[in-house]
């Protein structure tokens, strides 16, 4: 199955603008999103904090709805699903 | 009514939005929260369009490392109050608007009074603990906050409608570390002219408005992507158990 990863503002810029994922059945948007930043180190540092769970101000969204980081582990990917990972920006 | 003046003035957009459009303009007042790089396209555009009162908050004084982006203010502004040269500039820009130029803090204990009686609230800050007390302040008082924040060629916007809308802690329940952001002028620039179009057309009351949508802008991309975004029944702020929520069932 396939699923649409999408980074935006500095996580684009860390781990590029869109992966295409294809997770094995059963596998959780936390594990999907470890496993695609995996192995960039800079990127996976700016998603996730040191004991591995979503930092706190990082936004998760599933085909437009939101997910709580707390149900990352818990929330199945399904085939098709398009996924967002972006950090609110705060300048102005 | 407007003044023939006026009529000259506001000619091409009349052919728009017509007399009485242009008259609601007039009638409306807006808050500008801060005047800075979004602050500054934010009040010029608004001033040109006729918004009749401006209220323009800022307690900083201009910077030169401000100037590559925060376009009321020029080179011989430095070391002068923001709002001082923004008043400046804007009753030159429009000296048929009324600009209320306010050198103040907008913190927990000044933000409700200072945005009085606005017909919106323009959010041109640059961090959350300021936007978080002006998102409380738009709940209480049933206005809309146009939304808007940038980084580097990236930026952010959305129209919060009180009771129709998430609020701005259903979407950014927490805040981004603070920093020193990178930006260019061409992204605070494009944002404020997002927030603008959204004024304009609330106050209108024309085309459909960024509600429960967030508009992203990926400037190096060249590339606007929206995300549908939802009130959170759970929001500590607009929340079924949300503190301002049981004060007003108290009360009702």
């Amino acid at each position: 199955m396939k699923a649409r990863v999408r980074f935006f503002a500095r996580f684009r810029e860390l781990l590029g603008a869109e992966v295409i994922a294809e997770p094995a059945p059963g596998t959780s948007f936390l594990t999907l999103i470890r496993d695609v930043t995996r192995g960039n180190g800079e990127g996976h540092d700016a998603v996730f904090d040191e004991g591995g769970a979503f930092r706190e101000h990082v936004i998760l969204m599933r085909n437009g709805k939101r997910i709580e980081a707390t149900d990352a582990g818990e929330t199945m990917i399904a085939d098709g699903d398009e996924i967002a990972v972006f950090p609110p920006v705060s300048g102005g | 009514m407007l003044s023939e003046r006026e009529r000259e003035r506001y000619q091409r957009q009349i052919l728009l939005f017509g007399e009485e459009g242009q008259e609601r303009l007039k009638e409306a007042e807006i808050f500008i929260a801060g005047a800075g790089g979004l602050g500054s396209p934010v009040a010029i555009y608004l001033a040109v369009g006729g918004v009749g009162t401006l209220t323009v908050v800022d307690s900083d004084a201009v910077d030169r490392t401000n100037l590559n982006r925060q376009v009321l203010h020029t080179d011989r502004d430095t070391g002068v109050k923001k709002v001082a040269s923004a008043r400046e500039k804007l009753e030159a820009l429009n000296p048929d608007i009324t600009i209320r130029a306010i050198d103040a803090h907008i913190g927990e204990g000044t933000a409700a009074k200072l945005v009085g009686r606005a017909d919106g609230i323009v959010d041109c800050l640059d961090n959350y603990p300021a936007r978080y007390i002006l998102n409380r302040v738009a709940l209480d008082k049933g206005i809309p906050l146009f939304h808007g924040a940038i980084r580097g060629m990236y930026g952010q916007a959305t129209t919060i409608i009180p009771g129709k809308t998430p609020c701005l802690a259903c979407i950014f329940p927490k805040a981004p570390p603070e920093e020193e952001f990178p930006v260019v002028g061409v992204t605070p620039g494009l944002i404020g002219m997002v927030q603008v179009n959204e004024v304009l057309k609330y106050l209108l009351g024309t085309g459909d408005l960024l509600a429960n949508r967030l508009f992203l802008w990926d400037g190096l991309q060249g590339q606007a992507t929206e995300i549908c975004v939802e009130r959170n029944p759970a929001c500590a702020t607009c929340g079924d158990g949300a503190e301002r929520g049981r004060v007003k069932r108290r009360k009702g």
